[in-house]
């Protein structure tokens, strides 16, 4: 009887101390994620979201200098105005061989602002939050990891986006000389 | 009189639009949390609980502790995390980065893991993002079906690459920081 008890409470325990996770996840995660998101999604209704389509157009050219607009600029504004997945459809405006690489950019930057802009991708928090809750534990500020995380997130998209560009390329012309 | 009249109706129409936009904003967050938010918590939750409560989480930590707190560590976990065969399986829903954050969340908290490597950790576990919903995105910017072809090999290779990289840069962008 005793071992089936202790059994019972071992069993217990098991989601117990997972209630106890779901608890302090939604104390500490959801009420400011509402708040946050209800401001972000009303001021992106205000501004209007296909006021970024100029963007598209203007990186779609060749040249040194259209990258950044096409690697950093684009992104930023298509994830933040359009959020996951729809951000993926400023692609359009792009010719065919910069789709892949505006692509891996773009997905590569919907973690990245999920510290101060959540709205992008509520859903994933996780991917930010795992960490970030544990650093703010240890007794840190996490905004300044937030904003590091969301600035450096930029150059890594610069720097992902020219490679698979580049990468793409290479296949294409392996693929048509086959 | 015929002024006052339509600035009034002005008025009460941009009044109208922002307290509209504000209550349809509201409705759409609370949407959000409801649909995806507060269920993944409840699944991350009790995959959490058992890892920590069977004492499984100590192992794990203390196999993940060391990776996550050298350079060359995290570099190997994003390798690994970022291998073409695996990077598509390791995508959908951000799983197992959520799962690998959380858990590598614990060890932050109690100090195994020194907060600098924060940074370079949030890269170092999602190399994949987005890996399982190439085809998909491509398609959402209206890609040939050429383009898709040779777009899913290139983005996966490319993390290959990008992915221990990003971990790199991470590093030095965190330097100053915590410290």
């Amino acid at each position: 009887m005793e071992a089936l008890a202790k059994a019972a409470e071992w069993f217990i325990g098991l989601f117990q101390q997972g209630g106890s996770v779901f608890a302090s996840l939604v104390v500490g995660i959801v009420p400011l994620l509402v708040v946050l998101m209800t401001f972000v999604n009303a001021l992106i209704a205000l501004i209007g979201p296909e006021k970024i389509e100029g963007v598209g157009k203007a990186a779609a050219k060749d040249g040194l200098l259209y990258y950044p607009v096409r690697y950093v600029v684009l992104p930023f504004l298509s994830v933040f105005f359009l959020t996951n997945p729809m951000a993926y459809t400023m692609g359009r405006f792009l010719p065919e061989k910069y789709k892949p690489a505006f692509y891996d950019a773009a997905v590569s930057y919907v973690p990245p602002p999920l510290g101060i802009f959540p709205h992008i991708n509520p859903g994933e928090i996780f991917v930010w939050a795992g960490i970030a809750n544990g650093v703010e534990q240890a007794g840190y500020n996490v905004a300044e990891l937030a904003i590091r995380y969301l600035l450096i997130g930029l150059v890594v998209i610069l720097m992902r986006g020219i490679v698979t560009e580049r990468i793409t390329a290479a296949m294409w012309k392996t693929k048509e000389a086959k | 009189m015929e002024k006052i009249n339509s600035f009034l109706a002005n008025m009460g129409r941009s009044v109208g639009k922002v307290v509209g936009s504000l209550y349809q904003a509201g409705r759409d967050s609370i949407d959000q949390v409801m649909t995806n938010v507060l269920p993944f918590m409840a699944f991350i939750s009790l995959v959490i609980g058992i890892i920590l409560a069977t004492g499984i989480g100590d192992w794990i930590a203390n196999t993940l502790s060391p990776l996550a707190s050298s350079l060359t560590g995290l570099v190997v976990l994003s390798l690994v995390i970022a291998l073409p065969v695996l990077s598509p399986l390791l995508g959908p829903g951000a799983v197992i980065a959520s799962i690998i954050g959380t858990l590598l969340g614990t060890q932050f908290a109690n100090g195994s893991i020194p907060a600098q490597w924060a940074l370079p950790a949030l890269f170092a576990i999602n190399p994949q993002v987005g890996c399982d919903f190439i085809p998909v995105g491509l398609a959402l910017g209206e890609a040939e079906p050429e383009t898709v072809e040779v777009g899913v090999p290139a983005v996966l290779f490319s993390r290959f690459i990008t992915g221990p990289i990003s971990v790199v840069l991470a590093y030095f962008a965190s330097i100053g920081m915590y410290s």
